[in-house]
């Protein structure tokens, strides 16, 4: 998988719909500079090892059942 | 009538109040004047009510009942909850003008069974953050130290009970919120399983995550209040500390932790051991992405509730919870799908261990009370942002529903509580609570009140 580009993420802005984030803000995903959230190309790369974990045919978690 | 009246628990207030050693009136006088005193140093309310708390107490001085099991208990809660008349501002300028018309569940339920409610708690933003750092209302600081956090993101809620504002108080737990920050108070934090409590009249941070939960000064405490919020009839569990199989977690929950906590953990374990528990390890599912689990399920569920004011306000919100909100945007359906598939597995995992054991026993953090302004913590090698430290042993339980409780089990060296997590069978709360007070009541260590002047 290649390295987050702010480029692409300013596409998905423009092109896919949603709220209008700045462009500062979408700085923030690609070079997180606040410490608050996981730097999004860390989550990105998890969640790239995690995709290629077989769920076979692991339902999403719903309520939790009462007995 | 004395401070220490203050730091009462509901049991002792209610006795009180029984006995007519004192009137709901002047318990609200007392906490009316606690809160005017501490209001600049404790920043625990966003807004109080005591106009309508004295009319309800001097309605029930009027015509006691005492069959009302929180009758003239003056209680707060996390600004996310709704309460007639009052603007619920999630702590954030975006809703200041958002005036509820009727109260939370939670509230309604607290008020038919008597008790008094005095006002709103501070909190992180909208829940988004475990430091309880708020630009607006202020950074709540803990009340053993004042150099220290009180933790979040029900900041408010723990400092109001820490300075003694209020008997108990309801907060919001999604990764820890209300376990985290009373543990590093030296309170009981608990969260039911999973919908056992109604979030409605309640502002949502992440739907699948949310629960809805109590601080207070005892697990007795816990379990009058949890017997009033639970959404389904009573129980009165049978327990027994003698027999009890906990469950020790081998990885993750005693790693790259203080090693004061984890000698308080010792402790523990052996006077559970000597009680006539027997204690078991534990093995847990891997814990290495659990955080990216959590973190791509809450914010697409975020952005999906605050979508509703970003045209209009978005300027209104604080710089970090818009990017997290945008990094929500950014992420893609089949991800957070899949988390959610995750979580299931974490579920089922959890539960083939629960057939082994009747509790998990964890530090409920792996860190004291961090410094005011402190951005990342090193523990033993470790180093994480600071509100990752907080909720780090806490955010698991919020994805597999189990209720979970921290409870207090000594004072560091460094003059700020320590904390245990028990973790109970999902739907076994009345369990876990009854488990937590009879540890209570025979576990003998040091948490003095702090010292606040």
């Amino acid at each position: 998988m290649k390295r987050l580009q702010k480029q692409t993420l300013i596409g998905m802005r423009d092109q896919l719909g949603g709220y209008a984030w700045d462009d500062a803000e979408i700085s923030e995903l690609v070079d997180p500079r606040l410490g608050i959230i996981t730097g999004f190309q860390d989550l990105l790369d998890q969640l790239e090892v995690l995709r290629k974990v077989d769920l076979e045919s692991t339902p999403p978690a719903a309520d939790i059942a009462t007995p | 009538m004395t401070d220490s009246l203050s730091f009462a628990s509901i049991g002792e207030i209610t006795e009180s109040l029984r006995n007519g050693e004192i009137s709901a009136l002047q318990l609200v006088d007392l906490y009316a004047h606690r809160i005017d005193r501490y209001a600049e140093v404790s920043k625990a309310f966003i807004a109080v009510d005591l106009e309508r708390a004295r009319e309800k107490a001097a309605a029930i001085d009027a015509e006691f009942d005492a069959s009302r099991a929180l009758n003239g208990v003056p209680y707060a809660c996390k600004d996310l909850f709704d309460v007639e008349g009052m603007a619920t501002t999630g702590g954030s300028r975006v809703l200041a003008d958002n005036v509820a018309s009727r109260d939370a569940e939670s509230v309604r339920r607290l008020d038919r069974a008597g008790a008094i409610f005095i006002g709103k708690n501070n909190l992180h933003e909208f829940a988004y953050g475990a430091t309880g750092e708020n630009l607006i209302y202020g950074t709540p600081p803990n009340p053993y130290d004042k150099t220290r956090l009180a933790g979040g993101s029900s900041s408010g809620s723990a400092a109001a009970l820490g300075y003694g504002l209020c008997v108990a108080a309801l907060g919001t737990d999604t990764g820890g919120s209300v376990r985290a920050p009373a543990a590093l108070c030296g309170l009981v934090g608990f969260k039911p399983t999973f919908g056992r409590i109604s979030t409605e009249g309640v502002i949502p941070y992440s739907w699948s995550l949310d629960h809805v939960g109590t601080l207070t000064r005892s697990a007795a405490d816990c379990a009058r209040l949890f017997a009033i919020l639970d959404s389904r009839p009573a129980v009165t569990p049978s327990v027994a500390l003698t027999g009890q199989r906990i469950g020790i977690p081998e990885t993750f929950f005693f790693e790259h932790a203080d090693s004061e906590i984890l000698d308080s953990l010792d402790r523990l374990m052996n006077f559970l051991r000597a009680a006539g528990a027997s204690l078991k390890p534990v093995p847990m599912p891997s814990m290495e992405f659990t955080r990216s689990v959590s973190l791509t399920v809450q914010m697409p569920e975020a952005l999906s509730y605050h979508n509703r004011y970003l045209e209009q306000r978005g300027e209104l919100y604080s710089q970090d919870f818009r990017a997290g909100l945008a990094l929500g945007q950014c992420l893609l359906a089949e991800q957070y799908i899949r988390a959610k598939r995750f979580i299931e597995t974490y579920r089922r995992d959890m539960q083939a261990a629960f057939a082994e054991v009747d509790a998990l026993l964890t530090p409920a953090t792996p860190v004291i009370a961090p410094p005011i302004g402190a951005v990342e913590l090193t523990t033993d090698g470790h180093t994480e942002p600071a509100g990752n430290a907080i909720t780090r042993y806490t955010s698991f339980f919020n994805m597999t529903g189990h209720p979970a409780i921290t409870l207090p089990c000594g004072l560091h060296s460094a003059g700020l509580p320590m904390a245990a997590q028990l973790v109970g069978r999902h739907h076994d709360d009345q369990t876990l609570i009854e488990t937590a007070r009879l540890i209570e009541e025979s576990y003998d260590f040091e948490l003095p009140f702090p010292t606040l002047d």
